[in-house]
């Protein structure tokens, strides 16, 4: 077993660690294209009554395709009708950012909208202008509500990135299971790679609750003063 | 311009291999409803355990939950494809393997139990003590105050993430065929790189799955409101 | 004594619903107000219409000099400046308190003074200082409002207001969604105003406010102003016969 995973894991260390670095940087890209689209999308739906339809179904189509089937209709189609992406890599990122965007458009609504009447109405009595209610008081309100909501969906975002490996990116799952090929011997590098996701995700996921926590003790938030 | 649009799009290439398609989609709900019903078994003993009086038993059901939530469901999948037949072969000392379809079904099942169990958990709390202590008080036992009081009120909590989570499930079947199971996806792989032309089918199953998928979405919350009105869910 | 807000048949309507049908009001500088009425008689929406949180229907409003008149086409860009004004002009305490939680509690009081009168951030913090020694919350300066009791948080809430040092102070049920306990800090405060001479109109439940601190008190039934006189005469002698029900049943 230790023979195993020193011929299996350790002597293949640099190629997952190359596939972990490829993982993080799509992830990164795709999180960062995500939160713009996603904010425009919010936006448009929100405040542009006659551009309303697009967002929603922008959004809704996001949200309601199938991860899988998104990286594959980017990757195959998208090249032919629209002449990009190039790359697989470019590929990968955009069909992450793609689905990550409709629920970060909805998360951020969501932020906008839930905060109590009260609040803008406070501001408006002291004579606030509408910009300044929205920088000021929202959006920093909204922020606070969002960002727990925002890491969590990074962890999503980590956890479709495995599927990028089918369009050949090599990213750490197409490394593990390249290895898993050239040897048949899946256990150690398998486990070695599961639990490696699972740290990442294990810890993005407690960040994201620690914010949560704290945000909610801090600033009450939760009592809608 | 719409002349090479149409013909791209070419909606007759999906007609032409309907049957194929609605085989691999028919794969899709056969291992959805198969994993469902694992999961949702499992999140409910996972659930109660993490309400348990006993240490060690609340320590393992949040491993549990933690483990497969912050596993991607791709590498579950693949690892109890590939690592647990082989651990179970070495257990027993002879070959053991799975179908692809079983291990969908078990890695798509475990996985979800961990997100459920932690609805089934959020159902079970929100339910104040007090109303178990006014049934206990009446003499009912402790099941039936279970199954009557506690139960009922919990799935009404439960149902709106829960229907969530069965429609992540849906979407997650997809990746089933990357172990060859026989699914939709894996179908159109198959056929447009027979005929080449990938546009027309990756398109309409990208289509049909938002489809489906908000046609569910809107039906199960109508069905779940009507439950909610009638006061009984 | 020259009237510092005077409304002109202030008419307000929610779809077919009118909750406000004309209310003629005059109130002279200096003077505390009470408007009691029964829920749904349209007071709170009164006082939410002078600083325009809701848009009146049709009638006038002027405030200090400042004339609004409300039409269906008002509310343009011109009236934008005018509503700005006014609402410096009128400090307003909700009855949720509305304190930002986001913000300290200094940082409540000086937001609108740097961001709305531009004034510099260390004057700014000083005028907060003052008011916040005023309601005596000085020592939580710093703390964000989720650690304050809801009547330290109504008091921060009052020194926001009256930190824009305000014409007219306007109260919204300041009390009503406080603990029995809690109501009296807040109404000390708002008796202390009341002494130093700044006008005034509460909306509120407390009979003994209204009763002991007001020199005036109108009695709303249905959008309109029922009663109207000095709280003896509205207290001791109304001629109406539902305010006199009204009082007789809130004062048991």
């Amino acid at each position: 077993m230790l023979d195993n995973f020193n011929r299996l894991v350790l002597a293949n260390i640099g190629m997952l660690l190359d596939g972990l670095g490829v993982t993080l940087y799509i992830c990164f890209c795709a999180f960062a294209l995500s939160i713009v689209l996603g904010m425009l999308a919010c936006m448009v739906r929100m405040w542009v009554p006659q551009l309303r339809f697009v967002a929603i179904a922008y959004i809704e189509f996001c949200r309601a395709t199938p991860i899988l089937v998104q990286l594959l209709w980017v990757n195959y189609v998208w090249p032919d009708l629209f002449g990009f992406p190039e790359t697989a890599m470019q590929a990968g990122i955009l069909a992450l950012a793609l689905q990550s965007s409709g629920y970060l458009a909805e998360t951020f609504r969501a932020g906008f909208e839930g905060l109590p009447k009260g609040q803008r109405e406070a501001a408006l009595a002291v004579g606030l202008s509408r910009w300044r209610i929205v920088t000021r008081i929202e959006a920093p309100q909204a922020l606070l509500v969002v960002a727990p909501l925002m890491i969590n969906q990074l962890a999503v975002v980590v956890k479709s990135s495995t599927l990028v490996s089918v369009i050949s990116n090599p990213d750490l799952m197409y490394q593990a299971l390249k290895i898993v090929n050239q040897w048949y011997e899946p256990i150690e590098v398998l486990t070695v790679v599961a639990l490696t996701y699972f740290i990442v995700l294990f810890s993005l996921s407690s960040i994201a609750n620690h914010f949560y926590v704290r945000f909610q003790t801090k600033y009450g938030l939760a009592a809608g003063t | 311009m719409f002349t090479y649009l149409a013909s791209t799009f070419d909606p007759g290439l999906l007609w032409e291999y309907r049957e194929t398609l609605l085989q691999g989609l028919q794969q899709n709900l056969i291992i959805f409803f198969q994993s469902a019903v694992l999961a949702v078994l499992l999140a409910f003993v996972v659930g109660n355990a993490r309400a348990s009086r006993s240490r060690p038993v609340r320590w393992m059901a949040i491993c549990y939950s933690e483990f497969f939530r912050n596993t991607p469901e791709y590498v579950l999948l693949v690892w109890i494809y590939f690592v647990v037949p082989l651990i179970i072969s070495k257990m027993i000392g002879s070959r053991a393997g799975f179908s692809p379809h079983v291990a969908a079904v078990l890695g798509l099942g475990v996985a979800y139990s961990g997100f459920l169990s932690e609805t089934v958990r959020a159902g079970l709390r929100s339910v104040p003590l007090g109303h178990a202590e006014a049934a206990t008080a009446l003499g009912l036992s402790p099941f039936a105050t279970f199954r009557r009081i506690v139960l009922p009120q919990a799935i009404r909590r439960m149902l709106p993430e829960a229907t969530n989570q069965m429609i992540s499930l849906f979407k997650s079947t997809t990746i089933v065929s990357l172990i060859s199971v026989h699914d939709i996806l894996y179908q159109v792989s198959v056929i447009s790189s027979s005929e080449m032309r990938p546009i027309p089918l990756y398109t309409g199953v990208a289509l049909l799955y938002c489809l489906i998928i908000i046609l569910a979405t809107y039906l199960l919350n109508r069905l779940t409101d009507r439950w909610r009105r009638r006061g009984w869910a | 004594m020259s009237a510092i807000i005077e409304t002109r048949d202030l008419r307000k309507s929610f779809g077919a619903v009118e909750v406000l049908r004309g209310i003629s009001l005059s109130v002279a500088q200096g003077t505390v107000v009470s408007l009691i009425g029964a829920s749904g008689s349209g007071k709170s929406t009164f006082l939410r219409c002078l600083n325009y949180l809701e848009q009146p229907t049709s009638g006038a409003i002027i405030i200090d000099g400042d004339v609004l008149e409300a039409t269906p086409a008002s509310n343009a860009r011109q009236d934008r400046k005018t509503i700005t004004r006014i609402r410096t002009k009128l400090g307003m305490v909700f009855q949720q308190f509305n304190l930002w939680p986001h913000m300290t509690v200094l940082q409540n009081v000086t937001e609108a003074l740097t961001q709305v009168k531009r004034t510099p951030a260390k004057e700014a913090a000083e005028i907060a200082r003052h008011f916040l020694q005023k309601v005596n919350l000085i020592a939580k300066q710093d703390a964000y409002p989720s650690r304050l009791s809801g009547g330290q948080q109504q008091r921060v809430a009052i020194a926001r207001a009256l930190a824009m040092q305000p014409k007219v102070m306007l109260f919204d049920e300041a009390t009503s969604s406080l603990d029995p306990e809690l109501t009296g800090e807040v109404l000390q405060v708002m008796r202390d105003l009341a002494q130093d001479g700044m006008t005034m109109l509460v909306v509120t439940h407390e009979m003994g406010f209204a009763r002991d601190a007001s020199d005036r008190v109108l009695f709303l039934h249905e959008g309109r102003i029922e009663e109207d006189g000095t709280a003896a005469q509205v207290f001791g002698a109304p001629n109406s016969e539902r305010c006199q029900r009204f009082i007789a049943s809130s004062l048991k």
